[in-house]
């Protein structure tokens, strides 16, 4: 007997296919039903457009899309034997809007997301506060629009830099931003400084935590989900930037990487067509996002939950809590070494004249964003984008399950369906 | 949530084919609360309402007020059930209809992923077509790739307040899209001059002739009304790409279309000699202030 | 005889300046010359122009003018951009025929003292009218179909060079026939080296 769910307030629409036996889920299929066929839009136009249409691929993570087709048509340029040299201040201003993209994802994740669903879980009875997490992420995009002109959808990243040339008066003004947000985040979430929280070294010491974050951590130990939703404990991190380490972990063993390795695979879905894509690296699933992130930089705190509960659901949820303090701290400190004086951009050879393949690889809020471009005298020829969605909840078939199914597998339905969430889905962008 | 004396009008948010663009670009809304508290929230993508998803497709209440997200697909189908019945179940009993985004507007985007039957709720790009004509009095479209969270709550808060909401011929708010997006745009002065911009990434010149900027033809409030309350595309250094109007997406988006040299589209309303005249006399002039750099850091140590 | 109004008198000066300047050249006439030739003192000369640079100006945007409203007129008749070049060839040999000082004055004077419309005269501010419908020329040519889209300069400067050349020919009196014989094969010519590809 299969159950189907609808899943609702995540990016767009999923649905679940559950095959129960004996009151837990013996086996899981995910439907994503809407089709958008960005690719296809794309074919034909000049490969600048994409800096257009790509961000619309997603409105949570658009700026992972553009950054991923910048990289794309430098890494074309370089193939071409035109290699863009870019320079710090043009790296940091990227990685600074990108940074704050990932943290409003994070901040909407917890307060709009998973606190909401763990209440739901537990029906606990406490009031929500879903704005918290629109705040936030309010103040971060802010102060990504300082440098990218506004956010959803910005195409300030162009080959050979970006449009935006600031003063030391946008350098302050973001600063202001990100201080602000640190304070909310220490004042509302975590009742402690950034600075302490980020030195926390074992996950006994959450007791001296005060605010949100010692709420959903204590719910979560309470619904066990350190014993629950364990996946295949193998991460991928493909994305380089200065923030992640680019690698595959089964474990804790950390092997090298390289995004030439991964490839799509048709997704599993007998009651209803999907219109997604399972991703593998060298054939075999993997979890991706923060949780892996944090792994991969050997981050002291995730070691420690991870060696306790390995990847869990618990430990899923909190290295996220803690990839957002991490990257707050990260982004002062981009914002303090950008030298305004270099140039914003540096003159690429003509694109109109490109002829050339390239790929372009972003960490996105969910994990590795990988745009594949062919371009021919500046048009495209082809486009393919590989989605962070895509490897974490694919589809897929006995025994070779995808890691959102494996964390399901064995749970109540309930559990199962929160536990889908700590993957954090994107429906929008799986569904290009 | 509510008692039965909650008299607040009701609001529901429903989505076509969609990024959730408008739905995220609505969460940067400063207060927020202050705006949502004077409406019953029904349901909504991405913040908890009084119905679920599966009561919204089963078409289980009605609504005052209709926000639709993303561009019409007939086929579509949400929770099951065909997106043509949902959206005219809720518009049928609705009193005012809000088409968020230039997807819901004219098709946009997303009109692309099926350009044969996709379209925007009563425009298909600017031809009257779509599901909603027969209730097109009720329309409202706030155009925009995304719209405009305070474009948004504009639009909301006059509705709660009762008053009327002015439209143009394309049903945008007229207080909202009579400027252009021109208008407030930090490089004005070269484009006075006609110091065009010689490369991306710098302070100075126009990306008018060169770089594709559609702001002189665009009817958007983006330089009066800034993004994110901080600024705009064209103050960083980026073109405007026209996202408010029906043609949005164009072709060549970084580039100005000129026949001879000559910009194919002049400023709305200009007509071709005039601008042509103007320019010629204008580019005559060599101001020393307009060509030189704003800022040299590296005099200044 | 009716009294001149000041407007008919202005012009006068313009049309005999212009003759003069064609004759003998524009340095060595003299405003003596002109008050001369249009039958006024010299003192009521500066009435009108204040000196001769001024004057100078003035009959560039005079002649510049008078060609913007002939091409204008041309460019605003619903015919092919083929033919149109045609006319406009045709427009500026007959010029060429009966108002010879206006085209004299155009390449001689205008075109080779610069230094004379240095301020006020910068760019194309005193060309303005004529290069504008030049513009609209090539622009709804291009729009239409009709001509190839390239840089208005290069096109602007075969037009214009070309009919300036075969000008200057005839003056020196070079050209074995009138210029009607050549309106055909050279507005072909323009033609065909503009025209879409």
């Amino acid at each position: 007997m299969t159950t189907k769910k609808l899943i609702e307030q995540i990016e767009g629409e999923a649905n679940i296919y559950f095959d129960m036996k004996d009151g837990v889920v013996d086996f899981a299929t995910v439907a994503f039903p809407h089709f958008r066929g960005l690719e296809s839009i794309l074919k034909g136009k000049n490969i600048m457009d994409a800096l257009v249409i790509t961000p619309r691929v997603c409105g949570i993570c658009g700026h992972a899309h553009l950054m991923a087709t910048v990289r794309a048509i430098e890494d074309a340029y370089k193939n071409a034997g035109e290699t863009v040299v870019l320079n710090e201040k043009i790296e940091k201003i990227r990685e600074f809007t990108l940074v704050m993209e990932i943290i409003q994802n994070h901040f909407k994740w917890i307060y709009l997301t998973i606190i909401p669903s763990l209440a739901k879980l537990s029906k606990s009875e406490d009031i929500q506060t879903p704005l918290k997490g629109a705040f936030g992420a309010s103040l971060a995009t802010k102060a990504l629009a300082i440098f990218a002109g506004q956010w959803p959808h910005s195409s300030y990243m162009i080959p050979g830099g970006v449009t935006t040339d600031p003063t030391n008066i946008e350098i302050l003004k973001a600063q202001s931003y990100v201080e602000e947000l640190i304070s909310f985040y220490e004042k509302e979430a975590l009742g402690l400084s950034l600075e302490k929280f980020l030195n926390l070294e074992s996950c006994t010491e959450f007791n001296t935590l005060e605010g949100d974050i010692r709420d959903l951590e204590k719910a979560l130990v309470k619904e066990e989900m350190n014993k629950k939703g364990f996946s295949h404990d193998r991460f991928l991190v493909l994305g380089k930037h200065n923030y992640t380490v680019p690698s595959k972990l089964k474990q804790t063993r950390v092997f090298s990487v390289d995004a030439k390795y991964v490839e799509d695979v048709t997704t599993y879905s007998p009651k209803e067509k999907s219109y997604a894509k399972n991703a593998q690296y060298k054939n075999e699933y993997y979890e991706t996002g923060p949780l892996s992130r944090m792994m991969a930089i050997g981050f002291p705190i995730v070691k420690n939950m991870h060696r306790r509960f390995k990847d869990s659901a618990y430990s899923r949820v909190m290295a996220r809590v803690f990839e957002l303090a991490y990257l707050l701290k990260h982004s002062k400190s981009l914002l303090q070494s950008i030298s305004i004086d270099q140039p914003s951009y540096l003159k690429t050879a003509d694109i109109n004249k490109l002829t050339a393949s390239g790929r372009g690889v972003v960490e996105a809020p969910r994990g590795p964003l990988i745009h594949e471009i062919d371009i021919k005298d500046g048009l495209i020829q082809k486009y393919k984008i590989i989605t962070p969605t895509q490897f974490n909840i694919g589809s897929s078939q006995k025994p070779s399950l995808t890691p959102a199914q494996k964390a399901m597998t064995g749970l109540t339905q309930e559990e199962a369906l929160f536990v889908f969430r700590t993957f954090d889905v994107c429906s929008v962008c799986t569904t290009h | 949530m509510h008692s039965k004396q909650d008299k607040r009008p009701t609001l529901l948010w429903i989505q076509g084919v969609t990024c959730n663009g408008n739905t995220h670009s609505f969460l940067n809304l400063p207060n927020i609360d202050q705006l949502l508290v004077k409406f019953r929230l029904l349901h909504h993508p991405s913040l908890a309402g009084e119905y679920s998803f599966e009561d919204m497709a089963a078409c289980r209440f009605k609504c005052d007020i209709l926000i639709f997200e993303g561009a019409y697909d007939p086929l579509m189908k949400r929770g099951g059930v065909l997106l043509s019945k949902i959206v005219e179940h809720y518009a049928q009993t609705a009193g005012h209809i809000i088409g968020v985004g230039s997807c819901a507007s004219f098709g946009g985007m997303f009109k692309a992923s099926a350009p044969e039957r996709n379209s925007g709720l009563i425009f298909n790009e600017e031809i009257e077509y779509g599901p909603l004509l027969k209730y097109k009095s009720k329309v409202i479209n706030i155009a925009g790739c995304p719209a405009h969270p305070e474009w948004i709550s504009y639009t909301l808060s006059m509705i709660a307040a009762g008053k009327k909401v002015q439209v143009d011929e394309l049903h945008r708010p007229i207080e909202l899209f009579s400027n252009l997006a021109h208008h407030g745009c930090i490089r004005n002065e070269y484009f006075e001059w006609k110091v065009d911009a010689v490369a991306f990434g710098k302070k100075e010149g126009c990306l008018f002739y060169e770089y594709g900027c559609r702001a002189p033809m665009t009817h958007a409030s983006c330089n009066k009304i800034l993004w994110n309350e901080v600024s705009s595309k064209t103050r960083v250094g980026t073109p405007c790409f026209g996202c408010t109007e029906p043609d949005f997406p164009r072709q060549n988006l970084f580039s100005t279309k000129k026949n001879m040299s000559i910009p194919v589209d002049v400023p709305i309303g200009v007509p071709k000699r005039s601008y042509l005249t103007l320019t010629g006399i204008a580019k005559a002039f060599h101001i020393q202030r307009l060509e030189g750099k704003l800022i040299d850091y590296k005099k200044t140590d | 005889m009716a009294r001149m109004t000041k407007e008919e008198r202005r012009g006068g000066i313009i049309s005999a300046s212009l003759k003069l300047f064609a004759e003998k050249g524009f340095y060595i006439t003299t405003i003596p010359d002109i008050a001369e030739k249009v039958g006024m003192s010299v003192g009521s000369f500066y009435n009108y122009f204040t000196s001769k640079d001024i004057l100078a100006k003035e009959l560039v945007m005079y002649i510049s003018e008078y060609l913007g409203r002939k091409i204008r007129n041309i460019n605003e008749k619903d015919i092919s951009t083929e033919r149109k070049i045609y006319e406009i060839v045709s427009m500026y040999f007959n010029m060429a025929n009966e108002k010879p000082e206006m085209i004299e004055y155009f390449l001689r004077v205008y075109l080779s003292n610069r230094e004379v419309f240095g301020e006020g005269c910068e760019g194309m501010i005193c060309v303005s009218p004529f290069v504008t419908e030049m513009m609209i020329l090539f622009e709804e040519g291009v729009s239409s179909k009709d001509l190839h889209n390239q840089d208005f300069f290069s096109a602007f400067g075969l037009f214009m060079g070309y009919l300036g050349g075969m000008v200057f020919l005839f003056g020196e009196k070079i050209l074995s026939e009138p210029l009607e014989y050549y309106k055909e094969s050279i507005s072909q010519n323009i033609y065909n080296a503009l025209k879409t590809r």
